[in-house]
């Protein structure tokens, strides 16, 4: 888009429509507390809750269609910095994190910081090593990047083989967060939940593909960052006076530290690489929550924050975002504006943890059985926490927790009103529609791009693309509905896997693309096979316990595997050709035409003229 | 746009401001979390100070980094005219 200035594309008035759409959100929130002050019905309010922000991010996605592929695939590149950022942070995060992670901190505390540090680094890590570089090729899709960067139309199947690894198993776990959250706001079954969610998420992606997920996307984003903020903030008020739960948590942590020694909640010491995350469902309280590697082991949280890291940046469904920025310094600043927005989130997190433990703590552990707190014994009754009465005072080794409830338990424990809890779930619901979105839009244009048009998909009219993309989305929608019902594992540690993937397969070779002139299209084939194939092998054989590391681990002994084999078939094949060496030159500089966009062009002027 | 004989050195400097905005971050994150449990004696706003800056600190060091990695970078471009003429 040669001689476009950036103030042209990007549109003005996104504030303001943001704005009112925080507002609308507001008036919502606002409006079910009164009926249920009113005395309206409880399924009434559920119903509002989750149909009022829906029907929201449904009419934005549908309200913002698209025909051409810029935007279709690039949301027309006008995405400024603060959306962009906006939601990369919250899909970086997604339901695993919103529900996983606040879970984890709550049982095993300090030691849950691998993965919140990862995540944030692998956002340092992706807008200093890779995304100013692919916002500057512009390609739409990884798989496409490659196979340009490196003129083999191979590598471009090879790449979209492998990367759909990592994409499956984020849209299994982020599908199970997305119907974990709505199953409880609906009480209905989580299977039935699953294809609900998925057939949502569809719908306000199909008309617009990139540009929809863009605009709802953020308006799931404000949401979830609402939702988070606002239960956190009253807790806070009422446990320290101030409003900040970010900071002002230190007093409760000092209380809750004593309240444990005094307990006697014990002081473990695990293994080097140990690795013990709080599994699906309901799990006792580990350890002292400020203790350090009780429940990961010292290096084996060295290695989860690398991997995390790795993951993150090297993730598919995240590295498309750079494309939909207005240039290469928007698209730097994004990443600024990314990293602020994860990091308030990953404040939060913990915060809502020690609160809801010092209650537990405090209220619960050491009561006699029959005479607990009635916040308590309705999250009984619901199945989130249990008791095993063996004794008859309530101790450590009795009480169990459901992992994924914990986020929006907080506001039950601090005795809010119910429109209050079911905001926090329509919070958690909307953070893991954002992260499903994002993978369903990812793999879908993967699928169509570059698998099914392949090798000639450049030289096809727009409305065929956009049109192969749609037929893709619902495939790619079924097929995860039916892994959201079947697959059997834990949704957080499918997460993890997915991690361990990304960070295997696709971070070695992105990040040599750009920083290593040597590396050819060999060493790229070479290095994604072997960093998915080393992951995959040590996934089996430490899920098999034929190996002493944990399975999430994987990405340790992955990603340098990686990084070698591309090295080392870069150097045992010719030197990359002098046209692959100019392009890597126009990537590392930020000025001039994006180069997609200019072949494009190019190819647009040929068909026309008559040759 | 770039001059030809710019774009080495355009690059060598772009290297060093990855490296130095890296390089740091990546120590505190591998370095920081083990001493948590020895710092936790100390408090800040009554919060242990391990955990803190294993918390708080390291990710405000990360928001520290990007924000100056992008100036840094934009200021890099211009320097060598390597900017984009928008």
């Amino acid at each position: 888009m040669a001689g476009t200035s950036r103030t042209r594309l990007v549109n003005p008035r996104l504030g303001t429509y943001f704005g009112i759409f925080a507002a609308a959100l507001a008036a919502l929130v606002i409006m079910a507390l009164m009926f249920e002050q009113l005395g309206a019905s409880d399924s009434a309010i559920r119903f509002l809750m989750l149909a009022g922000p829906i029907a929201l991010y449904g009419a934005i996605g549908l309200l913002s269609p698209a025909r051409e592929t810029n935007d279709y695939f690039a949301c027309g590149r006008r995405v400024p910095a603060f959306f962009n950022g906006l939601v990369l942070a919250v899909s970086a995060l997604g339901g695993a994190g919103f529900l996983g992670l606040t879970g984890v901190f709550f049982a095993v505390g300090f030691d849950a910081l691998c993965l919140s540090l990862g995540i944030c680094a692998g956002l340092v890590f992706m807008g200093v090593l890779l995304a100013p570089f692919l916002r500057k090729f512009g390609a739409y899709t990884v798989p496409s990047y490659l196979s340009r960067r490196f003129e083999s139309p191979a590598l471009r199947v090879v790449a979209a083989a492998t990367l759909a690894v990592p994409l499956l198993l984020l849209l299994a776990a982020e599908a199970r967060f997305a119907a974990y959250a709505a199953a409880w706001l609906t009480a209905q079954s989580e299977r039935l939940m699953a294809v609900a969610v998925v057939v949502c998420v569809t719908v306000m992606v199909l008309a617009g593909g990139m540009r929809s997920h863009t605009w709802s996307g953020s308006a799931k984003a404000i949401a979830a960052l609402v939702a988070l903020a606002v239960p956190a903030t009253i807790v806070a008020i009422m446990m320290s006076n101030l409003p900040l739960p970010q900071i002002t948590h230190g007093n409760t942590l000092r209380v809750l530290t004593r309240v444990e020694s005094a307990r006697g909640l014990p002081l473990v010491a695990a293994p080097l690489l140990a690795f013990d995350f709080p599994g699906e469902g309901l799990e006792p309280l580990a350890k002292r929550f400020i203790q350090a590697f009780g429940s990961v082991g010292s290096l084996a949280f060295a290695l989860m924050s690398l991997v995390a890291a790795a993951g993150i940046a090297g993730s598919p469904s995240l590295l498309s975002r750079p494309g939909s920025s207005p240039g290469v310094h928007e698209s730097r600043k994004s990443f600024g504006w990314a990293v602020l927005i994860a990091g308030v989130v990953l404040l939060t997190l913990p915060a809502v943890a020690i609160f809801l433990r010092l209650m537990l703590l405090d209220q619960v552990i050491g009561q006699p059985v029959d005479r607990l707190p009635a916040w308590f014994q309705a999250l009984q009754k619901a199945g989130i926490a249990r008791v095993d009465a063996t004794t008859p005072a309530v101790g450590f080794g009795n009480v169990s927790f459901d992992r994924d409830a914990v986020l929006f338990s907080l506001s039950f424990a601090a005795g809010f009103p119910q429109a209050l809890v079911y905001l926090a779930l329509a919070g958690a619901l909307a953070a893991a529609l954002l992260a499903l979105a994002g993978a369903l839009v990812g793999s879908a244009v993967l699928l169509s791009e570059d698998i099914v048009h392949g090798l000639q998909t450049e030289g096809a009219p727009d409305s065929s693309r956009v049109g192969a993309a749609r037929v893709a989305l619902v495939g790619v929608a079924f097929l995860t509905g039916w892994l959201a019902v079947a697959a059997p594992a834990d949704p957080f540690k499918l997460f993890l896997w997915s991690l361990t993937f990304s960070a295997s397969a696709a971070f070695p070779v992105l990040v040599l693309s750009v920083w290593w002139k040597r590396i050819n299209s060999w060493g790229a084939m070479v290095g994604m096979l072997t960093g998915l194939g080393v992951a995959a092998f040590v996934i089996l054989l430490a899920e098999a316990g034929a190996l002493t590391m944990p399975s999430v681990l994987a990405g340790a002994i992955g990603l340098p595997a990686g990084f070698a084999a591309t090295v080392v078939a870069s150097m045992l094949t010719p030197l990359p050709s002098r046209n692959v060496v100019n392009i890597l030159q126009e990537i590392r500089v930020p000025g001039g035409e994006t180069l997609y966009d200019r072949e494009l062009r190019l190819q647009r002027l040929r068909g026309r003229s008559p040759a | 746009m770039i001059e030809w004989s710019e774009r080495k050195a355009y690059w060598r400097h772009t290297k060093v401001q990855m490296l130095t905005s890296l390089l740091p971050f990546l120590l505190a994150l591998i370095v920081l979390p083990f001493y948590a449990e020895v710092l936790n004696d100390a408090r800040v706003l009554g919060i242990p100070l391990g955990y803190f800056l294993a918390c708080h600190g390291l990710l405000v060091i990360a928001f520290v980094t990007m924000a100056v990695f992008v100036n840094r970078q934009d200021a890099i471009d211009h320097w060598h005219g390597a900017h984009e003429d928008i």
